[in-house]
């Protein structure tokens, strides 16, 4: 058993704090230390594909179909970019403006990088927060309610988990849209105001999540269900209930926890189609829009808040981690 | 597009479970998805064995005829029957799946032996390196891999599995970490084994058993994925009959003719629900037996 | 903020929603249908596909762009539903004989909504504006390249100075791409006045959420409506919510609900629908210009061969396309110049028929004798392989179009691959050549479209790599005479005559596969009224439109 919960913490607590006996002052530096060198890396690797992809920027924002620019246009256009330098020298004005904060004007949306971030994170941080939280709650329940009970039971919810999970997120949010906006009104059909118009986008993206992070807490329920102190906890007389909520799940939803950082940085990139289905602001349809474009200041800026989120995610994650462990809050507390 | 990442992380320590579980499901939720699974295969190889029409062949005129006797899916935007394209897309989204899973998984491998192997340096610039992957969401890593590769299945194939690596790095890392130390590894190493042979016979067979379930979902998901990309006008090449480029092609008729989109997603569903269950009974069978 | 989120509430939800108690309201008051009367007041909410990513039309130029514009600008001069130039913010002009000095009477009581006042300083500011390359306009600067100067002799008189001839000057003045803004305005950096331009048209911009809306208001002063509007004065709306819903049956449900008063792009599969339905009205235009197409690159083979352009063309079967792809409601393309464009012909349509027998001939003729198991023709052992490049941004409908091109091409022994590209990768294909055939098109209100796509001209080298607009890379003395002989001349009946030769170059030369017209697809709930199309590039205009609700 002990195997088990160590070696699951060890997973997911990550490389950065493993159980080293340090004052807590140092591992804190070390990690955000590590934050940095991976934001720095994250800023470099964009910096670079972006520049080997085929095409230009420059026609990205002056060409297509019915463009007909002179060439002084064009010529004036990289010059303002910067894209007449070579490319090491781009590089390192570049990250010397990031390191003093200068995200730097998007080329393709005409807004200073910092402008089109702050505009459009609210409602991608709402979305993805009521994701997780939804899918958590739809994935605790189904597990609970269902995992070692009537096998019948248990086997409706374990397939209603497999199909979640396997459910392809834009056509899931087409069905939503057609059922519950279309159909039965209950939800508008698009926008980012009011608590409404958050459910649908949120349902679209939390089902499949769900299915995922049910289906890994119902195996380690399941595991934890035989392990000895549930059967300690059940000859002390303690209830099904009991021994379900307040020992088993405790150790059940350790790797779903893990987990569920990883899904933060997953749930942008699912973001963008959701937030076109949905006509919502935010991050997603930006960066993919960046992308496409070759828009190297906004790609990064994007990509470096994503990266922000996600360590903080997972500090968060390992946080609770230690929390809800007990073994682990033993070593550290 | 949700995760290949599966119960890896939920499971490291099965390996070595002792306990011999004898499967839970009844036989038939093996059975039956094993048998969608062959016929898919068996489609996979020989799409004729299931329709004589041709995937491909265009009927304007025969344009969004429903679901009937003589198209049972229905027709396409061009007339083409919708049953056929799905017999035909098996090919080409099984491969799509099976295909970015092996890429995913081998690149994972190799960085999960690296890291889970390699000294406290090496260990830390692999997590490193991930934690560096794992920031870009998977949908934009495989946008800015998809753009140097081209067009077409094989590209869209490595895309996909790029974008998925870290997650079963990831996993991979902290499964061979977990055999690293455990018991028959050390006794392995105190009998004089060398270090290859221990890898080979004891740390990866042992890591790699938990993570069939994860392999055989991804399967599913690389489909999905497949569709997001074709969500954003990238995707298979057409005229291919492959099923995430058919559904998100179908969506600009979805209100006229829901057939376009529906069977194709059926389809992808039913593939992954079968590869999932089929994956853990692999896995049960697989646990049962170990000492 | 309350018409925000104006959806109907069904009676039986308890709300949360308070915020938009507005819809209980709105139900409240039955809509009366059938009223001619302007009403004067109100919001119209106008939801469309595509949002711009600068105010400023003269900066890049791209369609969603000029959509805006034409709400909040006013143009030198107008265009009519034949062609025909009238005044606007121009009283009336003169062109000198050698066809290179215009000289203006303006208007000397219209103002902008920041105050100033339109004079002929505002109207050098503008057009040294557009010339500015700092300024990265594509599209007005594309079409004033021959601009040189503008003179002020009197505060109202403005003359303009052209480097050569240019006869379609007055014609692109009239696009809302070249409207007119508030010189003060314009001094601003760049990419200020994309986000708050100013002009002197019926509504100003008020504020422009990214990704969701841009709010415009009334300007209670406006006294500049062209000749083409139904009315003078003032616009009767209050308030113009123009907001940006991508997912096509998204935007259409929000319209058949009322949620929305007016949609742009009413997608096709939806059309028949709104037709049968008593709450909606459609509003159909085509777009004048060059016809979405495909270019056919004739700078390599095997296109460099007329007969195997002439082949691929008649194996396409482009009408049976259109029929299923989009439910019957487009129509094929008459000619190089879609019929809404001035001295366009559909005389020589006949010429892109489907007729694969002739195809075979011709490609029997040219050498393309051989076939593979699949049915390929070969010559030399070369398959005939035809590279198409598609853009993210084509839609599903239109790739299914190409997938139709392509499986009636194969039916002759082409070999039709269609390559799904992102934006910059699409543009890099286009900039150097890798093409065998490129989708296109080009929207503009003067048949001189032809220079610009097919001339040798335009063949490139613009810097950047090479960025080129004649995509079939078609090199013709004779049609470059023509076309440029046509902007040396002022009659209107020689130039049809020019323009007449010129597109029967280009139709018998087969330098682009025609598919559908580009068109302005409105869809109108039974709320909004008086919603209309400004001719010159068929664009919403909201001028007159009034809501009753």
């Amino acid at each position: 058993m002990s195997s088990v919960t160590v070696s699951a913490a060890g997973t997911a607590a990550g490389l950065l704090s493993r159980r080293r006996i340090g004052s807590a002052g140092r591992r804190v530096l070390s990690r955000v230390l590590a934050a940095v060198l991976v934001l720095f890396a994250s800023a470099t690797v964009t910096f670079f594909a972006l520049h080997l992809t085929p095409g230009d920027p420059v026609r990205a924002v002056l060409g297509g179909p019915t463009a007909n620019p002179s060439p002084a246009t064009i010529a004036a256009t990289i010059a303002e970019f910067g894209l007449d330098q070579p490319l090491h020298v781009q590089y390192g004005l570049y990250m010397s403006r990031l390191a003093s904060g200068n995200l730097g004007m998007s080329f393709s949306q005409r807004q200073p990088v910092v402008d089109v971030i702050a505009a459009q994170v609210g409602p991608t941080l709402q979305l993805m927060a009521s994701s997780i939280v939804v899918a958590w709650l739809l994935a605790l329940a189904s597990v609970m309610a269902t995992t070692r009970r009537h096998p019948l039971l248990q086997g409706l919810g374990s397939a209603l988990e497999t199909i979640s999970a396997a459910l392809p997120q834009f056509w899931l949010a087409l069905v939503l849209l057609a059922i519950f906006a279309f159909g039965l009104r209950w939800f508008p059909p698009q926008g980012n105001q009011g608590a409404l118009s958050l459910v649908l986008p949120t349902l679209a993206l939390a089902l499949p999540l769900a299915g995922f992070l049910a289906q890994v807490t119902r195996e380690s329920l399941e595991l934890a269900l035989d392990q000895p102190f549930i059967l300690s906890a059940r000859t002390r007389g303690l209830s099904d209930g009991a021994v379900r909520w307040r020992h088993a799940l405790r150790h059940a939803v350790l790797p779903g926890i893990s987990l569920s950082a990883w899904a933060v940085g997953s749930l942008i990139g699912n973001a963008v189609l959701v937030e076109v289905i949905f006509s919502r602001q935010g991050l997603g349809r930006v960066l993919y829009q960046a992308v496409t474009r070759q828009d190297m200041p906004l790609t990064i800026g994007v990509t470096l808040l994503v990266t922000l989120v996600y360590i903080l995610a997972s500090a968060a994650a390992d946080l609770i981690f230690v929390l809800v462990d007990p073994r682990l809050k033993a070593q550290h507390l | 597009m949700t995760s290949p990442m599966t119960l890896s992380d939920a499971l490291p320590g099965r390996a070595i479970a002792s306990h011999i579980r004898i499967g839970r499901l009844p036989p038939a939720s093996a059975v039956i998805p094993c048998l969608f699974l062959v016929l898919l295969i068996l489609a996979a190889i020989e799409p004729r064995l299931f329709t004589a029409a041709n995937p491909l062949a265009i009927a304007p005129r025969e344009a969004f005829q429903p679901p009937g006797p003589a198209h049972l899916f229905g027709t396409d935007q061009s007339g083409r029957d919708i049953f056929t394209r799905v017999i035909y897309g098996a090919r080409q989204s099984l491969l799509l799946g099976v295909g970015a899973v092996a890429v995913s998984m081998t690149l994972a491998i190799a960085l999960g032996l690296i890291g889970g192997l390699g000294g406290r340096i090496t260990q830390r610039a692999v997590g490193w390196t991930l934690d560096v992957l794992f920031s870009f969401p998977t949908l934009i890593l495989a946008l800015l891999f998809a753009s140097h590769l081209g067009n077409g299945i094989g590209p869209l194939i490595i895309a996909t599995g790029i974008g998925n690596v870290p997650g079963y790095a990831r996993m991979v890392l902290g499964q061979v970490v977990s055999a690293r130390h455990a018991g028959y590894v050390e006794a392995a190493r105190a009998l004089g084994h060398s270090p290859a042979r221990i890898i080979r016979r004891h740390i990866l067979p042992n890591a790699m058993r938990p993570l069939i379930v994860t392999v055989t979902m991804g399967i599913g998901q690389a489909i999905v994925w497949s569709s997001a990309l074709s969500f954003l006008g990238l995707g298979a090449k057409p005229p291919a009959a492959e099923w995430g480029t058919m559904l998100s092609m179908g969506r600009d008729f979805v209100q006229r003719a829901w057939w376009v989109t529906f069977f194709p997603g059926l389809f992808i569903v039913l593939t992954t629900l079968s590869t999932t269950m089929v994956g853990r009974y692999l896995q049960r069978r697989l646990e049962g037996r170990l000492p | 903020m309350m018409t925000l989120n104006r959806w109907r509430q069904p009676a039986r939800t308890t709300s949360l929603l308070a915020s938009v108690g507005l819809a209980a309201l709105g139900a409240a008051i039955l809509p009366a249908f059938g009223a001619d009367e302007p009403v004067k007041g109100g919001t119209l909410i106008y939801a469309t596909d595509r949002e711009p990513t600068c105010l400023d039309p003269h900066v890049d130029g791209d369609m969603p762009q000029v959509f805006i514009a034409q709400q909040y600008t006013d143009s030198l001069v107008s265009q009519d539903k034949d062609g025909n130039i009238g005044p606007w913010l121009a009283k009336s002009w003169t062109v000198s004989d050698d066809g290179k000095t215009y000289t203006f009477k303006l208007r000397d009581d219209v103002k902008f909504t920041n105050g100033e006042k339109f004079n002929a300083a505002a109207l050098k500011a503008n057009l040294d504006h557009i010339k500015n390359p700092a300024t990265q306009s594509s599209t007005a600067g594309g079409y004033i390249q021959q601009y040189v100067k503008t003179e002020t002799p009197d505060e109202f008189t403005a003359v303009v100075t052209l480097s050569k001839p240019y006869a379609a000057f007055l014609e692109v003045l009239a696009q809302g791409f070249l409207g007119i803004e508030a010189p003060g305005a314009l001094a601003r950096p760049r990419n200020e006045n994309c986000e708050t331009p100013v002009g002197t048209g019926p509504f100003k911009i008020i504020k422009w959420d990214r990704q969701s809306q841009i709010v415009l208001e009334r300007n209670p002063d406006y006294n500049s409506a062209p000749p083409t509007a139904a009315h003078q004065g003032p616009a009767y709306l209050d308030q113009v919510i123009w907001k940006f819903i991508p997912e096509p049956s998204v935007r259409f449900a929000s319209l058949a609900s009322g949620d929305v008063d007016v949609i742009e792009a009413v997608p096709p599969e939806s059309e028949a629908e709104a037709e049968q339905n008593p709450d909606l009205k459609l509003i159909i235009a085509d777009r004048p210009g060059n016809p979405t197409n495909g270019a056919i690159n004739t700078t390599r083979a095997p296109f460099d061969d007329i007969r195997v352009r002439e082949a691929f063309v008649r194996s396409a079967d482009i009408s049976s396309a259109l029929d299923s792809v989009f439910f019957g409601r487009y129509k094929r393309a008459p000619g190089p110049l879609s019929a809404a464009t001035p001295f366009a012909t559909p005389d020589f349509k006949s010429l892109y028929d489907y007729d694969p027998e002739r195809a075979n001939a011709l490609l029997d003729e040219a050498g393309w004798t051989e076939k593979d198991a699949n049915g390929i023709r070969q010559k030399d052992g070369k398959p005939l392989t035809i590279h198409v490049p598609i853009g993210d941004f084509q839609g599903p409908a239109e790739r299914s179009l190409w997938e139709q091109i392509q499986a009636t091409a194969i039916g002759t022994g082409f070999d039709v691959q269609l390559e799904p590209l992102g934006f910059s990768e699409w543009l890099d294909r286009q900039a150097t050549w890798n093409y065998d055939v490129i989708p296109e098109y080009w929207n503009t209100n003067t048949a001189d479209v032809l220079r610009i796509v097919l001339s040798s001209e335009f063949l490139g080298a613009a810097g950047s790599g090479g960025y080129h607009q004649n995509a079939s890379g078609f090199k013709n003395a004779e049609f470059d005479a023509l076309v440029n002989k046509a902007l040396e001349t002022q009659d209107p009946e020689a130039r049809r005559k020019l323009y007449y030769d010129a597109q029967k170059i280009v139709a018998s030369n087969f330098l682009q596969v025609l598919t559908f017209p580009q068109s302005t697809r409105l869809g109108v709930y039974k709320t909004a009224k008086g919603v209309r199309l400004e001719p010159s590039l068929s664009v919403t205009t909201l001028y007159d439109a009034w809501v009753q609700k």
